[in-house]
């Protein structure tokens, strides 16, 4: 099977880690009706002050409450922006993105200063007993960082936030009718607020896992397009949590994936195989749809091509090594192309990036 | 509407209360890191206004923040906010390397710059057309798509200066000297400062003028302020929200053409976007998305580069300090603008975009 392997699955889960918390709590915001695009951001803040409160204190517990708190706190600017002074959303996550990169950037080179890189142990692995003796998968899927796990177990938990609760119900409400809200006496302004802090603390922990679980040491701009990923997840996700949790495990494995191929000197039949796969449901699926809908051609010509030619690819993978740029890009391609390929039909939060004011009632 | 208030004197006023307030904490910022802020401060404006070197570097940083805040202006005004502006700076910048390069050692002077200029202008315009095809025909969010392809642009250029184009010496990351008769002449002799800084008042008067006195401008603005009060009028928001982001990536690759063909480097390498893309945005906000508004706030922002580099080697302190007050000036325009907005409700001076935001096609 080449490179898909358990600890192919390991890789996966923890690269999508950080990706899913973020996601998840972007999902509430946005339910909420608040569009962050400064997941970016927040992530940023919440690995540094981590980091820092973990080197600093010399206690890894104290180092995640720290990140989480530095991501509520840019969130609380998020919110002063977007919630109380109704300003444009995407502007204003612009801004938090820019003050998180300065800020960070401009501390950790004032910390560090003269002094190599700080590294500081990992938080260990929590093995699960009896599951983690499992033959292969066990050691891959259940010895993992406890964040690992918070993330995973976060899934279903903020699904039944979302839809058993009466916050859940409020916090839908917020971001499809928040005058239906306002009408039965719940304060938009408070729902929303609250889907924003939580949003910052979700991705103050993911930003948390990547420095002081996953490293061990911090690095500037180290969330390195992973906020954006989890911004296109949720998307992808159609704003349910066990869509946004297909769309990280699938940037998860890309992310892995490439990992793992950027060292080999060449692409592995099993890849191609993947890829044609992939291609051949996707034109069955725009056959099936031509029926419903006008599909144009092109793209069945296009889908088609990719299919054929991954077909040859599998039967023969040509040596030669590929550049590990695009390697590296494969994650954010993935993303575009599902974005490119599902969202037209996806159904967006009715009063997502609306500043509420009664009198619009 | 929205740029009902750009221009007045309250406007004028809290632009530079905000710009200076950003200095202010700055300031503080230093003193806190334990250097004299008026020591630092003496550093920054050497060197901003030392000698010919620095009154040359400062007015070399403006032009593509001045390209790249017209690039914003002109797809905010159609409520199109792609933030695809680096990507575009980078593939612009990498198609003006090609011309000058391969094509232009064969050709007379005088038509080797040009082309190498359009080509940048065209290379960025098309990297914008991929988010302009995407939002228009698969109703993908313009925002992420931009923000992904911003992403892959990093890896596009870091392979091309380490494969196809790498100096023929091959060890540096980064190309041959570009062809000298595609190369924007030397303005200031001994500073980076060259003659594409005609491409500023031009491009000023030509986006003031298009936006303010043309049907095309008017259709734009139409758009921006009631996509349905257009679609009665018989103008397609799709249409021109494609033309906003095709014409506003031209502009951002315009200003990678400037970053590649000027200044004060031979070669191309994978850094030369340095951060221009978000603080071109930063500068429009200060502007108050005013095309004239621009050219001092693209002044203050490059003089905050070029001293604070100056302020980092002499008294040490970290050149992310401009990036803070990037950040602390994007959020701080948009909590002044809703002020002003809440203060006088009648008028529309929402910083933020008409309430039809999400709705892609």
């Amino acid at each position: 099977m080449g490179p898909f392997d358990a600890a192919l699955l390991g890789a996966t889960l923890i690269l999508a880690t950080p990706i899913l918390l973020a996601a998840l709590g972007e999902l509430i915001s946005e339910r909420a009706g608040v569009v962050n695009v400064g997941v970016e951001g927040m992530m940023l803040v919440g690995a540094f002050f981590s980091f820092l409160v973990a080197w600093k204190s010399g206690s890894l517990v104290l180092g995640v409450a720290g990140g989480i708190a530095a991501g509520i706190g840019l969130a609380a600017v998020m919110g002063v922006l977007a919630i109380t002074a109704k300003a444009d959303q995407i502007v204003a996550g612009i801004g938090l993105l820019l003050l998180a990169a300065g800020l960070t950037s401009f501390l950790f080179e004032e910390l560090t200063a003269g002094r190599g890189q700080v590294q500081l142990d990992r938080i260990g692995p929590l093995e699960i007993p009896l599951l983690s003796d499992i033959p292969d998968v066990g050691p891959a899927l259940f010895a993992r960082d406890p964040i690992v796990y918070a993330a995973f177990l976060s899934v279903p938990a903020v699904w039944f936030l979302l839809y058993r609760t009466r916050w859940g119900l409020a916090i839908r409400s917020a971001g499809e009718a928040p005058a239906a809200l306002d009408t039965a006496g719940v304060s938009v302004v408070a729902v929303r607020w609250a889907g924003v802090l939580t949003a910052g603390a979700f991705a103050g922990l993911g930003g948390a896992f990547l420095s002081i679980a996953q490293l061990g040491l911090f690095q500037q701009e180290m969330t390195a397009g992973r906020g954006f990923l989890a911004l296109a997840a949720v998307f992808f996700g159609r704003w349910h949590p066990l869509g946004v949790l297909g769309a990280c495990l699938l940037f998860g494995a890309a992310d892995a994936l490439q990992l793992r191929l950027q060292g080999a000197g060449s692409v592995p039949a099993s890849v191609w195989v993947l890829v044609a796969l992939v291609a051949a449901a996707y034109l069955v699926r725009l056959a099936r749809e031509r029926q419903r809908r006008a599909v144009s051609p092109i793209a069945l010509v296009v889908v088609g091509v990719v299919a054929a030619a991954a077909v040859a690819l599998s039967i023969s993978p040509p040596d030669g090594r590929l550049p590990s740029q695009l390697w590296l890009a494969l994650p954010f391609i993935l993303a575009l192309l599902v974005l490119a390929g599902a969202v037209g039909r996806a159904r967006v939060p009715a009063a997502l990036m609306r500043p509420y004011t009664r009198d619009e009632r | 509407m929205r740029d009902r208030l750009a221009g007045t004197p309250l406007d004028l006023a809290l632009s530079l209360a905000v710009a200076a307030l950003a200095l202010g904490i700055a300031a503080l910022f230093i003193g806190a890191s334990g250097v004299s802020p008026v020591e630092a401060g003496d550093a920054f404006v050497q060197g901003v206004f030392g000698g010919r070197f620095q009154i040359g570097s400062t007015l070399a940083a403006m032009i593509p923040l001045v390209l790249v805040a017209l690039a914003w202006i002109v797809t905010f005004s159609a409520d199109r906010l792609h933030v695809g502006f680096p990507g575009q700076i980078v593939i612009g910048g990498l198609c003006s390397t090609v011309i000058a390069l391969e094509v232009a050692p064969g050709l007379p002077g005088i038509v080797a710059l040009p082309l190498a200029v359009l080509a940048g202008a065209a290379g960025g315009g098309l990297y914008a057309g991929i988010v302009a095809w995407l939002w228009a025909k698969r109703g993908a969010n313009e925002i992420l798509t931009s923000l992904l392809l911003n992403l892959i642009a990093v890896q596009v250029i870091a392979w091309m200066v380490r494969g196809p184009l790498q100096e023929s010496a091959g060890s540096l990351p980064q190309t041959d000297p570009l062809t000298e008769s595609a190369v924007w002449p030397t303005l200031l002799s001994n500073t980076p400062l060259a003659w594409d800084l005609v491409t500023v008042p031009i491009a000023i008067v030509l986006v003031a003028w298009v936006m303010s006195r043309t049907t095309l401008g008017f259709r734009l603005r139409l758009v921006g302020a009631n996509q349905d009060l257009a679609r009665q009028a018989g103008v397609s928001p799709v249409r021109v929200g494609v033309w906003a982001i095709v014409v506003s990536g031209a502009l951002a690759g315009l200003a990678g053409a400037s970053l590649v063909l000027a200044g004060n480097a031979a070669a191309t390498t994978d850094s030369f976007e340095a951060g221009y893309g978000f603080t071109g945005i930063a500068v429009a906000l200060l502007a108050r998305n005013s095309p004239w508004g621009v050219v001092p706030a693209a002044f203050l922002f490059a003089a905050l580069d070029t001293g604070g580099g100056v302020m980092e080697a002499s008294v040490g302190v970290s050149n992310a300090l401009s990036e803070i007050t990037q950040g602390l000036v994007v959020t701080m325009v948009l909590i002044s603008a809703s002020l002003l907005y809440l203060r006088s409700r009648g008028r529309v001076n929402r910083i933020g975009r008409s309430s039809t935001a999400m709705e892609g096609t």
